[in-house]
């Protein structure tokens, strides 16, 4: 073990020194193992001292560093930047949060803090020690396409953003109805199958009757909602039922029928009602008042489990009531039924008097519309997770708002819930111009922290495969688990799996973590 | 009284586990101070082993702390931490010890008050049963 340790000690603009005693601090670390040089800066994060700090290292040929500051996310890049002009791989640079883990929420015990601080330095010495060099490396996409599933109005959207990166926009619309969008628009196509990982995907499609291949660089999912499948359920049971929108437009081509119209929220085939999005109550109460506004004849029911108009929105119920919409509430046991035998009488228990009560229906309006069939052929072919509601599920919100879980896939519009126009076009934007500027990149980086199979312990158990949500891990040729390291995240999870423990991730093995945790251990408390 | 200070490792995720306990502290929140905390990168990279070892090793309860279910940044990695610790739950009640003082817990990075409450409830369980081992030791 030849490790040439270099340890910084921040003090962060003096919060540091006032709970600890730095100088004992720096006496253990100096006291340590392969430490060579020990540095107390007075503030690393702006930058200052960042000379000092190179020449010294240039000086000792440190190789790796352990860092007492704050969080990782605010001290790393410039450090790492300035490291890796001496050779110190980024790797190899481990920084310990003292402010945030020990000098902030144990201000009232010094002796405590000062007891964890020293086991904190003594467990990243010990597990800095264990630490491997590592390389990324990186691979030019084939493509600069972007393919964006849809044509609606936030697909439209995503390829005007995307088309500003000079990358190639693909739309796939399932229809034949005209798209105006700037690339090539494919009437009648639809994604029905694909592989590859973000950068170079390889994916199929059916135009008409043939199937063709194509890559994408990055994909944009717009699949928009589903209302056309509930239609047809829909019209053969009720009585004028459309969705709001289409009904916004007849209102304004004064092409509405006569006869009580009934707002309701959204409907399922199932019987059950879904999820209404906030916007349509507040899309609906505007519809309302204007109907009752151009047609004060009409009879207009607003019938609700939940009302949520959002801020302003407020008014508009007051306005609407006082227009003469009548609102009924519902219970979630007592959903509202049309009679079978007869789809124009709508029955429904008013929840605040408890009376049932029949609607003879002129038209029926839904305010929210289910997800899109389709969404389950797109989820199955880029294997991203789906909602229970059907709709696309979105990765976690640190990835971004229109971002799925796997990189290089975005998603927008109703394919993630039913949203307004004005919502979708937002979101479509937001996500063509990730998509571009992923595509444009032109080359994907990859390696650093990503797992690696020692063959001979591999029994080809296919758990690995199973759990991977980035298809990293893969059978190869000698019948035996392999790491598709451009795909691989650096999450661990198979790793934590594999009966044979045949996995391992770099920098975070079983025997890294232990020691750490042991040493951790090992001090006073 | 050192000795009935509790002795608490808590295996966080480096997304929004660590965030949690990182928010926490910048929001001016206090909490137990011997509380170790071991970054990794996600919470199904935590293995029933790194548990064990770490009770093994004189942890009087251990807890791992990852992303929302539906939130989480490795998609189900938080879902597979969760198992793993009932792994271990089930396997400290088969050797006779409380499965109380292995938890699995969830946390977003925009909520500042809920790595405070995870610890204290690791430290009431600590209170509840002794240090681990109990008289044995």
């Amino acid at each position: 073990m030849n490790a040439k340790i270099q340890v910084l000690l921040c003090k962060c603009c003096s919060e540091v020194p006032e709970l600890l005693n730095i100088a004992k601090l720096e006496k253990l670390a100096s006291e340590s193992g392969n430490v060579l040089s020990v540095m107390t800066l007075d503030a690393l994060c702006d930058g200052k001292e960042l000379a000092m700090v190179v020449a010294e290292a240039r000086i000792k040929e440190i190789d790796r560093a352990v860092v007492l500051a704050c969080q990782k996310k605010d001290v790393s890049p410039a450090l790492i930047k300035a490291y890796k002009r001496v050779g110190v791989n980024e790797h190899l640079v481990q920084i310990v949060n003292i402010r945030e883990e020990v000098v902030l929420p144990h201000a009232a015990e010094q002796e405590r803090a000062q007891a964890k601080a020293q086991t904190m330095l003594l467990s990243a010495l010990a597990r800095s020690r264990l630490l491997q060099p590592l390389e990324r490396s990186s691979e030019d996409m084939k493509t600069r396409n972007v393919v964006i599933v849809g044509g609606g109005v936030a697909g439209q959207a995503a390829a005007k953003e995307a088309a500003k990166y000079g990358v190639h926009t693909i739309i796939l619309e399932k229809t034949g109805k005209s798209v105006t969008a700037p690339g090539v628009v494919m009437p009648h196509a639809t994604l029905i199958g694909g592989k590859g990982y973000g950068g170079n995907f390889e994916l199929k499609i059916r135009v008409g009757e043939s199937l063709e291949d194509l890559g994408a660089a990055s994909v944009v999912i717009a699949s928009g909602g589903g209302w056309s499948t509930l239609k047809g359920a829909l019209a053969k049971a009720v009585r004028g039922a459309m969705p709001l929108y289409e009904f916004h437009q007849k209102l304004h081509a004064e092409q509405t029928s006569a006869g009580t119209v009934v707002f309701m929220d959204t409907p399922d085939p199932a019987g059950k009602t879904l999820k209404v999005q906030d916007y349509a109550w507040d899309e609906t109460l505007e519809t309302a008042i204007e109907l009752k506004r151009k047609h004060p004849e009409t009879a207009v029911y607003v019938i609700f489990q939940e009302m949520r108009a959002s801020g302003l929105s407020e008014l508009a119920y007051k306005e609407a009531a006082e227009l003469g919409v009548k609102f009924v509430r519902y219970d979630r046991s007592a959903t509202p039924k049309v009679d079978p035998k007869d789809p124009t009488t709508l029955s429904v228990k008013d929840l605040t008097q408890g009376d049932e009560l029949k609607i003879r229906l002129g038209t029926m309006v839904f305010a929210s519309i289910p997800a899109s069939p389709d969404n389950q052929i797109i989820a199955e072919a880029l294997r991203i997770p789906m909602s229970v509601d059907g709709a696309i599920r979105r990765g976690s919100i640190q990835r971004g708002p229109v971002s799925t879980p796997k990189p290089g896939v975005f998603v927008c519009g109703s394919a993630l819930f039913p949203k307004s126009r004005e919502v979708a076009a937002a979101e479509g934007q937001a996500a063509g111009k990730l998509a571009g500027e992923f595509a444009a990149r032109g080359s994907i980086e990859f390696g650093g922290i990503v797992a690696q199979v020692t063959q001979e312990k591999c029994s080809a158990c296919l758990t690995c495969v199973r759990t991977c949500p980035y298809e990293a891990p893969f059978i190869g040729t000698a019948s035996k688990a392999e790491i598709r390291v451009q795909a691989c995240q650096g999450c661990g999870m198979c790793v934590g799996i594999c009966p044979s423990k045949a996995i391992e991730l770099h920098n975070y093995t079983d025997d890294q973590i232990m020691t750490e945790s042991k040493t951790l251990l090992g001090g006073d408390f | 009284m050192p000795d009935t200070r509790p002795k608490i490792v808590g295996f966080c995720c480096e997304r929004h586990g660590m965030d949690a306990a990182v928010l926490a502290a910048r929001s001016g929140k206090q909490f137990e101070a011997s509380v170790r905390l071991v970054q990794v990168p996600c919470t199904g990279r935590v293995d029933g082993m790194h548990i064990l070892r770490a009770l093994e090793d004189g942890a009087d309860a251990v807890f791992v702390l990852g992303c929302l279910e539906k939130n989480c940044y490795y998609d189900t990695g938080s879902i597979e931490g969760r198992k793993r610790v009932g792994y271990v739950k089930q396997m400290l009640s088969e050797l006779g010890l409380e499965k109380e003082r292995v938890e699995m817990f969830n946390a977003a990075s925009s909520n500042s008050w809920v790595f405070p409450e995870i610890v204290a409830k690791m430290v009431e369980v600590v209170k509840k049963f002794g240090p681990i081992g109990g008289e044995k030791r």
